[in-house]
């Protein structure tokens, strides 16, 4: 398989503090691949990073092949990178439908696509992550979870290639939690999605993640199958502090 | 090339590989004629009744029609200009000086009005682009100001103190009364246009991305809006637009001095049609341009030397009471879709 999004030597820093140091890492067509830390790790720095929010001071990044490092955020989004927040940041004006709308008409360019045609299309999205009942409700309106879900399927309707999950279990009781973790393997299976997966919950990335980058202060910890880095000392130590064999 | 084609109840227009629906919708036509007669009727009968409430009818006309591009820039650019009277005087001056320097008529002066309105508006564009919330507020502010005071500095050419006269008149057949009538029927137009063309836009894709950039341009750069673009087209469009009342001021007035348009007076009358109308929806600029001419007229001739007081204090009152405007009162009776409005940022 062959590598559909690769980041080498990437450096951020805020004034003094370095947020993300020289990571390096790709994601295969495909895969799911999670990427966690302790809280203030850098995790949503590299996303915001990644989807071109802020910009990188060194390091390069590349879409399919595709250099997108001084790309700006539309461009990436055509290109097929989508992502979903940590805090969800709907329109709140907006209905949902006309929410995932935008993302139909505005995301990979459709030819021979109407604004009517747009909304149609949207429909579908909104049916498949549950939501076509709310389709004329305002964004502000909707429930937590269904925040969650509407981000999902207005990142869906950009058709991207790859998507970027921020902590999509922040703020959800278990069983929404579970209905949201099957829904996003339904979307990668569905839209044969590449996942990057940013999440605090480690048993979440255990079930669901094929591969786990772990990081620490911005610097790569460890990288492996699920197993693997679970069971990484260094990382049970950056989340559980240094002394914590001695509790165990 | 472009293909046309005519469906049960739309026109579908094909150019390339993009497509345009036009969903015709005639059920929902019937407050717009009958308002658009209303209005045409207007004047003729003030022609035989009360000659003078045509000047009124006129002044509303020209406040909706800078008031209703306004809120084409305000949405399309997420932010609020407190400047739209810098591109009044931009196109003013235009028309006025070419007018007199080459005693050129209207026509003539119509798209060097609106060229230098837009080229002003491109020189200022990157201000939606680096300025947000209250810095975009202060610089737009301070564009009118600065004009101002460059029309008292430069007074050689623009007469900052007593204005340029003698600009060909917009209309002379020799009759006041006709004259007024024909300026009345002509802004007239120019409003319904402007109204109906931004109607339009707002109701199309364009509309819903500018709403997205009005509610989160961060999150609607993300899916895939070029944000920049629309946010500058927006802006110098409208601004454009704005710059064509200039010019229509110049010519009904045969003369235009930018201490009547650009001190912070003229501004906060056409940023009060926008929000009492119904916070930058269009046709509650409409509303509003009505009820500020007719209400500054009755003042004026009710009240006499208290109405500088009363007017404004009215005003206010209508602003505290009716949050969602004199429009928002007709529109959440009867809601039918979503229509794009200003987003008060914090």
């Amino acid at each position: 398989m062959k590598d559909i999004l690769k980041v080498k030597n990437l450096s951020k820093n805020f004034g003094g503090i370095v947020a993300v140091r020289d990571l390096s890492f790709e994601i295969k067509e495909g895969e799911t691949l999670g990427f966690i830390g302790p809280n203030g790790a850098g995790k949503s720095t590299v996303v915001n990073i990644l989807s071109g929010l802020i910009p990188a001071d060194k390091g390069e990044v590349e879409l399919d092949g595709v250099n997108i490092t001084h790309m700006k955020p539309y461009q990436r989004a055509r290109l097929g990178l989508a992502r979903t927040y940590q805090i969800p940041r709907p329109f709140p004006e907006l209905t949902a439908l006309a929410s995932v709308t935008v993302s139909a008409l505005c995301g990979k360019k459709r030819k021979n696509q109407s604004f009517e045609d747009a909304a149609v299309e949207a429909t579908h999205y909104l049916e498949f992550v549950g939501l076509f009942s709310k389709r004329n409700i305002l964004a502000r309106d909707l429930t937590f979870y269904e925040l969650r879900m509407l981000e999902l399927a207005r990142a869906l309707a950009t058709t991207p290639k790859i998507l970027f999950i921020d902590e999509v279990m922040a703020g959800l009781n278990p069983g929404e939690a579970n209905r949201a973790v099957k829904m996003i393997a339904k979307a990668k299976e569905q839209f044969g999605l590449t996942i990057f997966w940013i999440e605090h919950v480690m048993a979440v990335l255990v079930e669901a993640a094929d591969r786990i980058v772990a990081i620490h202060y911005g610097s790569k910890l460890a990288e492996g199958t699920p197993d693997e880095v679970v069971n990484n000392d260094a990382v049970i130590e950056a989340y559980l502090g240094r002394g914590w064999k001695e509790y165990a | 090339m472009v293909d046309i084609e005519l469906k049960r109840e739309r026109i579908v227009i094909r150019y390339k590989d993009k497509k345009w629906d036009w969903i015709l919708e005639p059920r929902y036509w019937r407050n717009a004629i009958l308002w658009t007669i209303v209005l045409l009727i207007f004047p003729a009968v003030c022609y035989f009744v009360s000659p003078g409430l045509i000047n009124t009818m006129i002044n509303a006309n020209v406040y909706a029609a800078i008031a209703i591009p306004l809120g084409l820039m305000t949405i399309g650019t997420g932010r609020m200009n407190f400047g739209p009277n810098f591109f009044i005087g931009v196109g003013g001056y235009t028309a006025a000086l070419l007018s007199i320097a080459y005693g050129w008529g209207p026509i003539t002066t119509l798209p060097f009005a609106i060229f230098t309105s837009v080229v002003s508006a491109l020189v200022f564009s990157p201000l939606v682009i680096i300025a947000r919330g209250l810095y975009y507020v202060l610089l737009t502010l301070l564009l009118p100001l600065v004009f101002l005071e460059v029309t008292f500095i430069y007074s050689d050419t623009f007469k900052g103190d007593t204005g340029l006269f003698g600009i060909v008149p917009l209309v002379d057949t020799g009759n006041a009364k006709i004259n007024f009538l024909i300026v009345a029927y002509l802004s007239l137009a120019i409003m319904i246009v402007y109204l109906l063309a931004i109607n339009k836009v707002f109701k199309s894709r364009y509309g819903l991305i500018m709403a997205t950039i009005n509610d989160d341009e961060d999150v609607a750069h993300g899916i895939g809006v070029n944000i920049n673009k629309v946010k500058i087209i927006s802006f110098v469009v409208a601004a454009g637009m704005i710059g064509i009342m200039g010019w229509f001021y110049a010519h009904y007035f045969s003369s235009f001095a930018g201490i009547t348009y650009l001190p912070l007076t003229f501004m906060l009358k056409i940023l009060l049609v926008m929000m009492i109308g119904g916070r930058a929806q269009i046709f509650g600029c409409a509303v509003g341009g009505y009820f500020v001419a007719f209400l500054e007229t009755f003042l004026i001739r009710y009240l006499g030397p208290t109405q500088p007081i009363i007017f404004p204090v009215i005003l206010m009152i209508l602003l505290f009471t009716l949050p969602e405007g004199l429009f928002g009162i007709w529109r959440k009776r009867r809601y039918r879709e979503y229509l794009p409005t200003l987003h008060v940022r914090r």
